[in-house]
C-alpha cells in the first residue's frame, strides 16, 4: 500500500484536506494503470459499487442496463479473470494512463467521515494490433472513514460516449 | 459478376464445409444486403418500444435507417426514415415522441403513419405533384408482428411470418410465455458492442457450444466453478467440467432448423427457485396450474437464433440484434426484457446480470469478440480457404418437420444458417 494511503489512515480525526481526498483518488488510479487489481478491489468497502452508466443523466442501475455495474463479489470475479491465464482479450495486455483534473468536494458529511468527490479524467487504452481508444468523463467517488481508513462505497464513471457502441471493454475506468 | 453466379455462390457453402470469402469479401456483402437483407423477415424492434401515439423508434435493416411508429389510432407503422422531398434522414435521435415529424431542412412534416402532413410555401409546387404517397415517408413493403415482435421485409412476396419462422417460433413464444401477464417489454435500454469482423462470426457462434472450454476458460474460479450468471439458487456458480473432462456445455446438443434457424440447449437442468422466484413461480401456477406452469419454466434451451440475425437469450431472459455495418464491422444490442407482470425484481435482476454476461464489458462476450476480430484477420489468408463446420455431420437425429437434433455440440445449427444462406444467395 502506498504510503499516501498510510498517511489518511494516520491521520488526526478531522476533516480530511482536498490534498489528501486527492491522493486517495489518485493512488486508486495508478493501481488501475498498474493493474495492481487486487490492491485496487481492496480500496472498496464491502457494501461498494463500482456504476459505469450507459446514458447520459441514469439514475439507477436497476432500470436500464450500464456499462459497468458490479458489487463487491462481481468486481473480485472480474479481477479474478482479468488475472486469469485464458483471459485471451487481454494477450496481450491494455496498457493505459488515467489523467485526472477539476477535483471538488461536492457534499461532506458534518462529522467528516464521509465525502463525494467529484473529478475529471481521460483514459488512454493502448494494446498491441488494436487501435488508439481514448475514454473520458467524471468521476464521482463516494467515500466513506473507517477505522481501518478511507474506503470507496461508490465510484461513478460518467464517460462522454456512454451511450454510443463499444468495442471489448476491458479495463475498468 | 459473372464470377458470383449463382453455381459459384452453391460451391460455396458445402456439406461439412464454408469458403472463407463468405466472410471476407466485400461484393458478397453487397449481394447478401441484396438477397438476403432484402429479401427475408428481418427482426426491427418490438412493440413495446413504441407504446403511445407519436412514439418512434429509429433503427436499421440492413443498412438501410427506418423507423417504427404509433398513430393516432394506436396502429403501428414502419417506414423509412427519410423526407419524401430530398432525402435527409428526418429523425435523428433512437427514441422519441412527436405528433408530427418534422424534417429539418426544408420544414416538412409527416405524421406517425407517415403522410405529409404540411409543407411549408406548398402552393409553389405544381398541382398534384405532393398528392403521390411516395413524397410522404413511405411504409416498407411489408411487417408482421408476431406477440410484439415486428418484423420487416423489403420484399413485397416474402412469404407469410410464420410460415418462414416455422417450428422455431417457439423460441419466442418460450420467453413470452413466462411473463404472467404472457406480454413481454423492452424496457431497460440495450447494451451496445462492436467487433472488427464479419456478421456471420456472431452467427456461427450463437449454435457453438464447443468453444467455451477453450474461449471462456477464464470465466472459470479456483473451485471449478463458472461465475453466477442469473439469479436463483439454480442460477449458476455452476461445475464447468465434467467428471471425464470435457466442458458441461460442450456434451450439450444443438438443433438446426428449416429457414437457417437453430437452438442450443440450455446449461441448466433444473428451475430457478429460491427468494422472489418462489413468490413468481406461486403467480404462475395461480394462473396457469402447475402442470402449464413446469411446462413454461422447464430449461429446454439456452438461446434460439433466427435467421439472419436475431437471437431470443432464453436462458437470459434477453434478445440480441446483430446489424451487419460492412463485410468485416458488425454492431450487436442486446435488449433485456421484462417479463410483464412478475415481480419487478425478477426483471431487474435481469438486467443486472445482463450487464456481466453480455455487455462490451461482459466476463463472456469480451473472449468472443476476441475470437471473431482474430478470425477475420486469420481468414485473410489465402490458400487455407475452408472454414470447417463438420462436427456431428451425419449424427443428426430427425425429429420431423425439418428440425434436427445434433448431440454433443454438433455444429448442425451454423449448417443450416450456411445452407439457408447458400439458398438464398444462389436464388
Amino acid at each position: 500500500m502506498s504510503t499516501l494511503a498510510n498517511k489518511i489512515k494516520t491521520a488526526p480525526r478531522g476533516a480530511l484536506t482536498m490534498e489528501e481526498l486527492r491522493d486517495f483518488i489518485e493512488n486508486e488510479a495508478d493501481l488501475l494503470d498498474e493493474q495492481r487489481f487486487d490492491e485496487w478491489v481492496a480500496l472498496y468497502a464491502e457494501d461498494a459499487v463500482y456504476w459505469a452508466p450507459a446514458k447520459p443523466d441514469q439514475t439507477s442501475w436497476l432500470d436500464h442496463v450500464s456499462l459497468f455495474y458490479d458489487d463487491k463479489h462481481t468486481m473480485k470475479t472480474r479481477v479474478q479473470r482479468l488475472k486469469h491465464p485464458m483471459i485471451h482479450c487481454q494477450d496481450p495486455k491494455s496498457n493505459c494512463v488515467r489523467v485526472l483534473s477539476n477535483f471538488k468536494v461536492e457534499w461532506a458529511s458534518d462529522d467528516g467521515n464521509e465525502y463525494r468527490v467529484r473529478s475529471k479524467f481521460l483514459m488512454l487504452e493502448d494494446r498491441q494490433g488494436a487501435d488508439r481508444r481514448v475514454f473520458g468523463g467524471r468521476y464521482t467517488h463516494t467515500l466513506r472513514r473507517t477505522a481501518a481508513g478511507l474506503e470507496i462505497v461508490l465510484k461513478k464513471v460518467e464517460l462522454t460516449n456512454c451511450d454510443q457502441r463499444f468495442p471489448m471493454l476491458t479495463q475498468p475506468f | 459478376m459473372s464470377a458470383y453466379n449463382n453455381e459459384h455462390f452453391r460451391n460455396l457453402v458445402q456439406t461439412d464445409r464454408v469458403h472463407r470469402s463468405v466472410y471476407t469479401d466485400p461484393q458478397i456483402f453487397e449481394i447478401e444486403m441484396e438477397k438476403i437483407f432484402g429479401r427475408t423477415w428481418v427482426f426491427v424492434g418490438h412493440e413495446s418500444l413504441v407504446p403511445n401515439f407519436g412514439d418512434y423508434y429509429c433503427t436499421t435493416l440492413g443498412r438501410q435507417p427506418i423507423v417504427l411508429s404509433r398513430d393516432e389510432a394506436g396502429k403501428l407503422h414502419v417506414l423509412y426514415n427519410r423526407c419524401g422531398h430530398r432525402g435527409a434522414k428526418v429523425l435523428s435521435k433512437e427514441r422519441g415522441n412527436q405528433r408530427v415529424f418534422t424534417c429539418m431542412y426544408h420544414g416538412w412534416g409527416f405524421r406517425p403513419d407517415g403522410k405529409l402532413a404540411g409543407v411549408p410555401m406548398r402552393g409553389d409546387f405544381p398541382e398534384g405533384v405532393l398528392d403521390d404517397p411516395v413524397f410522404g415517408m413511405a411504409p416498407l413493403p411489408r411487417f408482421e408482428s408476431y406477440r410484439g415482435f415486428v418484423f420487416a421485409c423489403l420484399d413485397p412476396n416474402v412469404m407469410p411470418l410464420k410460415d418462414y419462422l416455422g417450428e422455431a417460433i417457439r423460441g419466442i413464444d418460450e420467453m413470452v410465455d413466462r411473463a404472467p401477464d404472457g406480454e413481454v417489454q423492452f424496457w431497460a435500454g440495450c447494451h451496445r458492442y462492436i467487433y472488427k469482423g464479419n456478421w456471420k462470426l456472431q452467427m456461427d457462434n450463437m449454435a457453438d457450444t464447443y468453444h467455451p472450454a477453450a474461449c471462456h476458460g477464464s470465466t472459470v474460479g479456483p473451485d471449478g466453478r463458472q461465475f453466477q450468471r442469473r439469479a436463483g439458487a439454480e442460477g449458476g456458480a455452476a461445475p464447468f467440467f465434467a467428471p471425464n473432462g470435457e466442458a458441461i456445455v460442450s456434451q450439450l446438443g444443438v438443433r438446426g432448423f428449416p429457414n437457417g434457424h437453430s437452438s442450443e440447449q440450455s446449461l441448466f437442468d433444473k428451475e430457478q427457485r429460491g427468494g422472489v422466484i418462489e413468490e413468481y413461480r406461486a403467480l404462475m401456477v395461480s394462473r396457469f396450474g402447475e402442470e402449464r406452469t413446469a411446462e413454461i419454466m422447464k430449461n429446454r434451451r439456452h438461446s434460439l437464433t433466427l435467421f439472419p440475425t436475431t437471437d431470443i437469450l432464453i436462458a437470459q431472459t434477453s434478445v440480441r440484434i446483430v446489424k451487419p455495418l460492412a463485410v468485416d464491422l458488425t454492431e450487436v444490442e442486446i435488449w433485456p426484457v421484462r417479463l410483464k407482470g412478475a415481480p419487478e425484481v425478477i426483471s431487474t435482476d435481469l438486467v443486472k446480470f445482463v450487464n456481466i454476461t453480455h455487455s462490451a464489458s461482459s466476463f463472456i462476450q469480451t473472449d468472443d469478440l476476441e475470437a471473431f476480430e482474430r478470425c477475420q484477420e486469420g481468414l485473410k489468408t489465402q490458400g487455407a480457404d475452408w472454414v470447417l463446420i463438420a462436427r456431428g455431420v451425419g449424427a443428426e437425429i430427425d425429429e420431423g418437420n425439418g428440425v434436427l437434433l445434433g448431440p454433443r455440440s454438433s455444429e448442425v445449427g451454423m449448417r443450416a444458417k450456411h445452407n439457408m444462406w447458400r439458398d438464398l444467395m444462389s436464388a
